[in-house]
């Protein structure tokens, strides 16, 4: 198999891990918890950004795989006393399985109703969750585990970095080919032989192993899991961050997770959540007039940069 | 044991509920029926305009003591200037000149209209503080044997289905309304016929709009407290699979879909225990979704 060479994105995403990787044992806890936030954030983004990003299959469902792999770790501490890392390891499987099930289903409805199915999958959730006795009646979880937050950060800088290489090992080769056709035009992919229902199941599917990981490492980091995890603003988050920063590209979810977070931690203390007017009107400007994203406005209006970002 | 009367007295009284229910719920999905059917764009930010409807029809009755029932046209009326400047500040930028709707251009619109729904809502916040207020409005009970319901849902439900069949007349007795009914069924078509697409679209988007916001202040007749900047989360969710169960674009699909949606949520619970009979209702009301667009995509209407 022949192995695309590496572009600058790459390294450039590569030293700024390493760098935030070297950077954390010198910094103070509260630094690292701040990090460890916007780790979460790149983390949905990414996750986010297999399906929506890249097939254009726009996902308003994906805090159910947040809240699920939440609830998992809960579970799984409060019943079988786990560890948390093995917690992280049981919401990515959570996250896994409810997307092989719902995709199966929601992802034979094209366009708008694949995104009506997943917005409507929200409400039936936080329905749901709060009938289940297992899951403690809606009353949430609440765990005791020792402050160590570099284990925080490290877990979430694995989920993120493992997405970044993911992203780009579907994005070249064969895989990205076929995923470019679907979407470029589903029905002419099909014909010319991409499996589209099998890579598409397969994008979802990863979208919801890593988006259930990384709700289960933020309630690991919060030390503990409520219905409220099911609030429908984190899948509007998640899917500002890839429409701000570049629908399926490999630099746009963490470009687009730096500038959602930074204002949410600004108006961290406001309780009417400004920032979610910025990031909406951000959302609304991107949508009609760069619709590609940060990255792909600069790719488009700074040719320069064309061959550097991807 | 339960006594089979009083499951009776409430299956009847959950059907009767169902029903009435149900003719609101139709009023405030036809909104976003007319907009999906005529500018074919799925507003995201719908529940956000039931929510400026019903937070018009408090305000109106904090200040001047009306009752929903006479804001619904006030409501209505702002409702055409918000849809028309929603049209052409948000829609006309992906929509100019497309004959057709691409899946990129309906990608571009559910991202862009669900930006708009955060911008709106979260304003709202800062502007009515999150707290939920209600408009205490009780006309009176109608007694039918056994059960007994208020006299404003009944009101609500006939001015619902009333604002239904007005839309209906608009689009196949006036001159402009089928302009815009042609327009729905096939835009290069109805170019070739002389009917401007901007125009014909902007007028659906804003009778849409008009629909939405009186929807908005019928609805709160059944939320005597129940109006908060949130309120769209629920609402929105609930219209789209309405218009999905009836069609998108056909005219009495609302008024099917919402009946069907009105009397599941609420016959449902009376056969539930009570505890989680409301949980398990709104879910199953959400999922009947999958099996409808698996098995009649176009919809349980022809």
């Amino acid at each position: 198999m022949r192995i695309p060479a590496l572009g600058p994105t790459v390294y450039i995403l590569a030293v700024a891990m390493v760098f935030l990787a070297a950077l954390v044992p010198f910094l103070p806890g509260f630094a690292v918890t701040v990090l460890v936030r916007l780790l979460i954030f790149a983390a949905y983004a990414y996750s986010i950004n297999f399906i929506t990003g890249l097939t254009g299959y726009v996902s308003f469902g994906h805090v159910v795989f947040v809240g699920t792999g939440a609830y998992a770790l809960g579970f799984a501490v409060r019943t079988w006393h786990v560890a948390p890392l093995l917690g992280v390891m049981l919401g990515g499987a959570a996250g896994l399985l409810l997307a092989v099930g719902l995709g199966a289903v929601t992802l034979r409805f094209r366009g708008v109703y694949f995104a009506i199915a997943s917005l409507v999958t929200v409400l039936a959730a936080s329905s749901i969750v709060v009938i289940v006795p297992q899951l403690n009646d809606g009353q949430g979880i609440i765990m005791v585990f020792p402050f160590t937050p570099t284990a925080y950060f490290y877990t979430a800088w694995v989920l993120v970095a493992v997405q970044m290489g993911l992203t780009w090992w579907v994005t070249h080769g064969r895989l990205g080919l076929g995923i470019r056709a679907i979407r470029g035009n589903e029905d002419a992919a099909k014909r010319l032989g991409v499996n589209a229902a099998g890579l598409k199941l397969f994008l979802f599917s990863v979208s919801g192993l890593f988006a259930g990981a990384a709700g289960a490492v933020s309630a690991w980091n919060t030390y503990g899991v409520f219905p409220d995890v099911f609030e429908l603003t984190t899948s509007l988050q998640m899917l500002a961050m890839i429409v701000v920063g570049g629908l399926g590209t490999l630099l746009g979810p963490f470009l687009g997770a730096v500038l959602v977070y930074v204002p949410s931690y600004y108006f961290l203390t406001s309780a009417s959540n400004i920032q979610l007017i910025l990031i909406g009107a951000l959302v609304v400007f991107f949508a009609l007039v760069i619709p590609s994203g940060l990255v792909g406005g600069l790719r488009r209006y700074v040719p320069s940069l064309r061959r550097i970002l991807e | 044991m339960v006594d089979a009367g009083s499951v009776l007295t409430d299956l009847a009284f959950g059907l009767a509920a169902g029903v009435l229910l149900g003719c609101v719920y139709a009023v405030i999905a036809h909104g976003l029926n007319l907009i999906w059917g005529v500018a074919k764009v799925v507003n995201i930010a719908h529940g956000e305009f039931i929510m400026l409807g019903a937070y018009g029809a408090y305000f109106l009755s904090l200040w001047f003591g009306t009752n929903p029932l006479v804001a619904a046209p006030v409501d209505a009326a702002i409702g055409l200037g918000v849809g028309l400047l929603f049209y052409y500040g948000i829609l006309h930028w992906e929509l100019r000149g497309k004959e057709q709707m691409g899946l990129e251009s309906e990608m571009v619109t559910l991202v862009a209209t669900f930006g708009l729904s955060l911008v709106v809502s979260t304003v709202a916040q800062l502007l009515w503080t999150p707290n939920v207020v209600g408009i205490q409005w009780s006309p009176g009970v109608v007694v039918a044997g056994p059960v007994s319901f208020s006299l404003g849902g009944v009101y609500v439900a006939i001015a619902s289905v009333g604002i239904i069949s007005l839309t209906h007349l608009f689009f196949t007795r006036t001159y402009l309304g089928s302009g815009v009914l042609a327009h729905s069924q096939d835009i290069a078509a109805t170019q070739l016929m002389g009917i401007n697409p901007t125009r014909a679209a902007a007028v659906g988007t804003a009778i849409g709009f008009a629909v939405t916001m009186a929807g908005g202040a019928l609805l709160t007749v059944w939320l005597p407290v129940g109006i908060f900047p949130l309120m769209g989360a629920l609402w929105a969710p609930i219209s789209f699979v309405i218009v999905v169960l009836g069609g998108p674009g056909k005219m009495w699909g609302s008024l099917v879909g919402g009946l069907i949606l009105g009397v599941t949520i609420s016959v449902l619970p009376t056969f539930l225990p009570p505890s989680i009979g409301l949980s398990v209702s709104t879910a199953v009301a959400m999922l009947i979704l999958i099996p409808v667009l698996l098995f009649r995509p176009e919809g349980l209407l022809r």
